[in-house]
């Protein structure tokens, strides 16, 4: 049996008068991919967000489990959280959300730096990245000198450059028209479960969610459905 | 409708209060500023005899120096309104609110927010007006009375910076309402070329051979001229070269950077050097004028051959100066609060998908500082060090018989930059709110 990487059990949290999440318990294995489904408001987002330790839940917990040793997230303060997010994981956003003012090298090496790499050795792993998918001479391009495919893949690249065990991605392919969504999931499914990691996905997408491994479907806050894609 | 719209959006949003103290305090201290230079120059306005004229002259300038950062600092009060209330504003375009509806919004609440400013900034300058009165002036205090002003001139000042403000709010939201993303969206780093560098050097070496002349034994009235002039011709330059010499050193900080920090300050000074300069150009050419005005005067003071009447003159130039270097250091510092404060808010989804990264606070923080504080540095010292070079006949002089001056200009500076400090301390708490997580 496959291990667990992230472990949630009995979640809760409130904003204001809504209930985000309610009792939600859920198991990742180690290299698989999961994608979470649901209508607006059934609280994936805020599920995402409190795997990831964005967000504390108001109860329960979520235990990350890496070969190197087990982490209670919920139990981390502030500050051991970010660096928790900095070093294990990885994160995909809708719209890339890069740093507008850097070039696509500098992008994926800002994540590599924020852990202590020098610039010279972060930049040199950035750029196998960005080769890696495809990004090859677009290295000192500025975002807005990319397409969104591009752009997206960049935000994949600095997930993945610090070898992140998990990437979590929002929405990664929400800017994107079916024919660059397919690249760009071909791109996150291949670098991450490609090369046994953990991807969790938050989508509204069929198309994207039947690539995964397991899609979990929410409502109201709750698990209400699990199923493995055709 | 707007005036219903306005009231429903008044409600304190996701930015804090900082985003609404900044620019009422910013406001205030204009309002202040503005009143007690008029205040002073009522009292000018009085004396009839041919000094009075130069007195009257200078007033005129100081006033029109405090209009032109209160214009620009309309313009980001503005910004800082519509990008306070950026979500709202966008969500009333998605209704079918017209370009017009959301600039007549956002000017209302501008408009609304430089009046209350303008309101405190009367409070304060009738806390200060018995302090004012203190200022000496030909020898004697101005006096608490000449300074107070006509109850319908202080609603007219008041009047004065709504209206400007209004007229700024207009003007500033045009970049907004084009493109929501402003400047962050642009393909390129915009370019400064060389030619303003030549520009530069001719005019400052020309300067530095008009000084030569200065003290050989010419009348005050032509010393006054020459420098007048040679300071006039070297400010322009100043603007010239500014975004030049602070793209170069983004260049520099770039090739250098080592750290997280200073990577992305590097590039945040690149992306618009004009704006990096505009934000610190007010305390460069008030260091510039410090230390020009400072040392002519300081040296025209102890070459003046000791005539009573042009002593009084140049002691009486030299609290003037004094005077507008503070105010011109006040509004730099409530300029950079604003500008802060909307430039945070402009890029509040970049630092709230860093803060998820992992990037801590302090980071953002030490990169923003690192921003503003590098070419203020740079801009500061360098200016007054072109202007010690033009006045260098001068300046060896002035250090020697008015060392005094020299200190006093020393001091201001050093306090003008503690001033922008403050100004972007003020501003931490709208960061923090923007990289709040959960």
């Amino acid at each position: 049996m496959t291990t667990a990487i992230l472990e949630a059990s009995s979640l809760t949290k409130t904003f204001g008068p809504t209930r985000a999440l309610d009792g939600v318990r859920l198991s990742v294995a180690a290299g698989e991919s999961v994608a979470i489904m649901g209508a607006s408001g059934s609280g994936k987002t805020t599920l995402l967000h409190v795997l990831a330790g964005i967000t504390a839940p108001d109860s329960g917990r979520v235990i990350f489990a890496p070969p190197t040793g087990v982490v209670d997230v919920t139990s981390l303060g502030e500050r051991d959280r970010s660096r928790l997010r900095r070093e294990q994981f990885g994160f995909v956003f809708q719209s890339g959300l890069l740093v507008p003012e850097l070039t696509a090298i500098e992008n994926v090496a800002l994540a590599l730096m924020l852990n202590g790499t020098g610039r010279g050795e972060a930049e040199h792993q950035a750029s196998g990245w960005l080769t890696a998918l495809g990004l090859a001479g677009l290295e000192d391009r500025r975002i807005g000198q990319l397409s969104g495919g591009q752009a997206q893949r960049v935000a994949i690249a600095r997930a993945q450059v610090t070898g992140a065990s998990v990437i979590f991605a929002d929405e990664p392919t929400g800017a994107l028209d079916s024919h660059t969504s397919t690249e760009v999931m071909d791109a996150l499914l291949g670098s991450t479960v490609g090369q046994g990691h953990t991807l969790v996905v938050v989508t509204h997408n069929d198309e994207v969610a039947a690539r995964c491994s397991r899609i979990i479907d929410m409502r109201d806050g709750r698990i209400v459905g699990e199923r493995v894609p055709a | 409708m707007i005036l219903r719209i306005s009231w429903l959006l008044a409600r304190p949003g996701r930015a804090g209060v900082a985003t609404i103290a900044l620019p009422l305090i910013a406001f205030a201290t204009v309002t202040a500023l503005l009143l007690v230079v008029i205040g002073g120059a009522q009292k000018f306005w009085g004396w009839s005899d041919d000094d009075g004229f130069i007195y009257q002259f200078l007033a005129m300038i100081a006033l029109v120096l405090l209009v032109i950062p209160l214009s620009a600092l309309g313009g980001a009060a503005a910004r800082l309104s519509a990008r306070r209330r950026d979500d709202r504003l966008a969500t009333l375009r998605l209704l079918g609110a017209t370009p017009a509806t959301v600039t007549a919004i956002t000017v209302l609440e501008s408009t609304v927010v430089a009046v209350g400013g303008a309101l405190g900034g009367v409070l304060l300058y009738l806390a200060a007006v018995p302090l004012v009165g203190l200022i000496p002036f030909r020898g004697e205090a101005l006096g608490a009375g000449s300074v107070l002003l006509n109850p319908l001139l202080i609603l007219a000042v008041v009047g004065g910076v709504a209206l400007l403000a209004a007229v700024s709010a207009v003007l500033g939201l045009q970049r907004v309402l084009i493109s929501p993303l402003g400047v962050r969206m642009r393909d390129n780093a915009p370019r400064q070329h060389w030619i303003r560098v030549v520009i530069a050097v001719a005019v400052i070496g020309g300067t530095y051979a008009a000084m030569g002349v200065v003290g050989a034994g010419l009348p005050l009235a032509v010393m006054m001229t020459v420098i007048g002039v040679g300071f006039g011709g070297t400010l322009a330059v100043l603007n010239l070269l500014g975004p030049w010499v602070v793209r170069l050193m983004g260049r520099i900080q770039l090739r250098r950077a080592k750290t997280p920090a200073r990577l992305l300050s590097a590039r945040g000074i690149l992306e618009s050097p004009k704006d990096a300069w505009r934000q610190v150009g007010g305390v460069a050419m008030t260091s510039f004028m410090a230390v020009f005005a400072g040392t002519g005067v300081g040296v025209m003071t102890a070459i003046s051959g000791g005539s009573s009447a042009d002593l009084e003159l140049l002691y009486d130039i030299q609290t003037g100066v004094l005077i507008t270097v503070i105010g011109s250091f006040l509004m730099v510092a409530c300029s950079v609060g604003v500008n802060q404060a909307a430039n945070i808010l402009d890029r509040r989804d970049i630092y709230e998908s860093l803060a998820k990264l992992g990037m801590p606070v302090e980071t953002m923080e030490r990169a923003r500082r690192r921003t503003v504080m590098a070419p203020l540095f740079l801009t500061s010292l360098g200016s007054a060090a072109i202007s010690a070079l033009v006045l260098l006949p001068l300046a060896g002089a002035a250090l020697i018989f008015a060392p005094g001056s020299v200190f006093l200009i020393i001091g201001v500076l050093a306090a003008g930059i503690a001033l922008v400090w403050v100004g972007l301390l003020a501003t931490r708490p709208v960061l923090e709110r923007a990289a709040r997580l959960g």
